[in-house]
């Protein structure tokens, strides 16, 4: 369980992003003034912390670059109306390390930040990871499935990494593609489909449920055991 | 629009206005001298020459006057004069011997009328007049004509000369007086170049003259200032729509989706909330789309513009790309050679070929092809598929928001695609051409190379 800072004006909006972090597990603190909310920030230790970029009293990107002076490196998601191009670079240069386009769906905005924390949990010089019958060397990069080596090309194994890593939890499609190839545009669900079909079909065993399960709506999810499939 | 530099050049100054009428009124000038110094030289040749004949003709007369007798030992003994030099005369018997006289074999010229020969007997240029005695001989007079030749020559070499120099001394001041007003021209199209790219607090340099080109700088300054304000006013509006508009669908959104999962159960209940959020997500991601553009075409998004290799981001596309071909049964194949780096946002140029790329995909029947490579200082890059491509009256439509093709039914999409691949390249000053690939459609970016 971790603890979570959300800092949101809206109260409708704070009470979703609020229930959905709950539903995964975690403690919420909502606050809903930009000045109030660096002074919690700064005082109490949070895991995480999700901050509107449009706020009454003090701007988001202020808040995230007053947190990095004073060497408070918790993970911060923001989340703005403002598609403006430069926008997210704007966050992300000021010390966000991730950005998310309003309108959301709660379920994302969770993943994202279970995808912060488990980065932030995870030491810089991870050498393996092994999720059920799967192990993989991110040294190497090889990967070995019930101890049998599976050959991936380089983007497929980027993309099995991602999902491995964040096992258990579902992943958007978006979050993937920004996540893996690194670009911040809508490539279309499709393209994102076949690579994930590419992938089960050089994973998935016959007979066996599949590794990668699609989640309608929403994403995929990687399984922590073979069994857990929904 | 980048990469073209600016630069004083010679072959432009030969195209000002200051230069062509610095020209005109020099070649006028010119005219008004070789009239001049023709009329002055014409004149004066016809004088000297009048004045020889009337010389010639006297002459003439005085020989007649000899009696027939005394004639030839008169012009005999003429010849050895030394002070006559410039004169000569000789006499002809009846069968053209010559009996007296300075004048060597020479045609005689017909009587009476004077005429020029280059060469009398040992003598140079000459003025010869002939003239017939009562007794049947032939008297010639002539004259030397040395003189009147080099005054003409001298005349000529002036002329040529003055010309000459006249020429030059116009062509001098012609380019010095256009370097200037070339030179603020140039700057005021650098400031114009600046201003086009977005960078509106950009303004046009002003020389303070309060000549024509201050006032047409002054002029556009205001117009910029006026567009200035009016693209803050939008921005300011967009902004505000962005936002009161999507605070309330975050709601609804989220709402929708606890809704659909407390629903969880409800056979008939939860399909209609995943459907209604579905239209939700849809209507979202067209409005993303369209202010996206919006965006992208108001803003001045250089800082983010950094060295890019295009061959690595061709080939990272058809990475991402390729799967997708491959499940709709078409061939993703692509021919990128070294191509030099390019100054592009990696980020947006990325997406706008990925657009491209996608269109194609969507519309082939069988291969789409990249190509990618370097003519004439510019890189070309060509999408092609062999779809049912677009018909030449529609392909500027095409690239206008939210249009669809009368072949695009039936194809999923948006109709943003294009629009936004579009908007990107501008914003680079890249251009996207639409072509016939027969069949199919090529989608051409001309990129620029500095």
């Amino acid at each position: 369980m971790a603890r979570i800072l959300v800092i949101e004006d809206d109260a409708t909006t704070a009470r979703e992003i609020a229930m959905a972090l709950a539903g995964h597990g975690h403690e919420v603190v909502v606050a809903q003034d930009g000045t109030a909310a660096l002074q919690r920030a700064i005082q109490e230790h949070y895991d995480a912390i999700t901050l509107d970029r449009m706020l009454p009293g003090m701007d988001g990107l202020g808040i995230v670059a007053a947190l990095r002076r004073r060497r408070i490196m918790t993970p911060v998601l923001m989340i703005s109306a403002l598609t403006d191009v430069d926008a997210r670079i704007a966050g992300l240069r000021a010390g966000g390390d991730d950005y998310m386009i309003k309108p959301f769906a709660p379920n994302e905005m969770a993943a994202r930040v279970e995808v912060m924390l488990r980065r932030a949990a995870t030491p810089g010089d991870q050498a393996a990871i092994t999720v059920g019958p799967l192990r993989i060397d991110l040294i190497r990069r090889q990967v070995w499935i019930d101890g049998q080596p599976v050959k991936l090309l380089h983007m497929e194994f980027r993309l099995l990494a991602f999902l491995a890593q964040n096992a258990g939890q579902i992943v958007s499609r978006q979050l993937i593609f920004e996540q893996v190839w690194g670009y911040y545009f809508d490539p279309g669900a499709n393209v994102i489909n076949v690579h994930i079909a590419r992938l089960r079909r050089k994973l998935d065993q016959p007979g066996q449920p599949s590794l990668i399960t699609t989640i309608k709506n929403e994403g995929y999810r990687f399984n922590t055991g073979r069994f857990d499939a929904g | 629009m980048r990469g073209e530099k600016l630069r004083l050049r010679l072959r432009d100054v030969r195209l000002t206005s200051v230069f062509r009428l610095t020209a005109i009124l020099g070649s006028t000038f010119l005219i008004g001298i070789v009239v001049l110094l023709g009329l002055i030289y014409g004149l004066t040749a016809r004088e000297l020459t009048r004045r020889s004949d009337y010389i010639l003709r006297q002459e003439a007369r005085q020989w007649l006057a000899v009696p027939a007798a005394a004639r030839q030992a008169r012009i005999a003994a003429d010849k050895g004069r030394g002070d006559e030099a410039l004169s000569y005369v000789a006499l002809f018997s009846r069968r053209g011997e010559r009996l007296a006289g300075d004048l060597g074999d020479v045609a005689l010229p017909p009587a009476d009328r004077p005429i020029e020969v280059e060469a009398a007997g040992d003598h140079g240029p000459a003025r010869l007049l002939t003239v017939a005695t009562p007794d049947g001989e032939t008297i010639v007079v002539g004259r030397d004509i040395t003189p009147l030749r080099d005054l003409r020559q001298r005349l000529l070499i002036i002329l040529l000369a003055s010309g000459m120099v006249t020429v030059s001394g116009m062509a001098l001041a012609a380019t010095l007086l256009s370097l200037e007003p070339q030179r603020r021209v140039r700057d005021l199209q650098r400031s114009a170049r600046e201003i086009a790219a977005g960078r509106l607090d950009t303004r046009m340099p002003i020389a303070g003259r309060h000549d024509e080109l201050d006032q047409f700088a002054q002029t556009v300054n205001l117009m910029v200032e006026d567009v200035a304000r009016l693209m803050d006013q939008v921005k300011g509006v967009t902004d505000a729509i962005a936002h009161d508009l999507r605070t309330p669908l975050t709601r609804v959104r989220a709402q929708l989706h606890r809704a659909r999962h407390l629903s969880e159960g409800a056979d008939d209940l939860a399909p209609l909330l995943a459907s209604a959020e579905g239209d939700l997500d849809l209507a979202l991601n067209r409005f993303a789309a369209l202010l996206r553009i919006s965006e992208i075409e108001a803003g001045a998004r250089r800082a983010a513009f950094a060295p890019t290799d295009m061959a690595r981001l061709l080939a990272e596309i058809v990475i991402l790309y390729e799967p997708l071909a491959e499940e709709g049964g078409i061939t993703l194949a692509a021919d990128v050679g070294a191509l030099p780096d390019i100054s592009a946002d990696r980020h947006l140029l990325f997406e706008a070929i990925s657009n491209l790329v996608d269109n194609a995909i969507k519309f082939s029947r069988g291969a789409v092809t990249i190509t990618a490579s370097v003519r004439n200082a510019a890189m070309i890059v060509e999408i092609s598929d062999d779809g049912p491509g677009i018909a030449a009256g529609e392909r500027d439509a095409a690239l206008r928001r939210f249009h669809r093709g009368a072949k695009a039914a039936g194809y999923p999409g948006t109709g943003l695609g294009l629009s936004i691949a579009a908007a990107i390249l501008t914003l680079h000053g890249f251009a996207l051409e639409l072509d016939d690939a027969a069949p199919g459609l090529i989608a051409r970016v001309h990129i620029p190379i500095a």
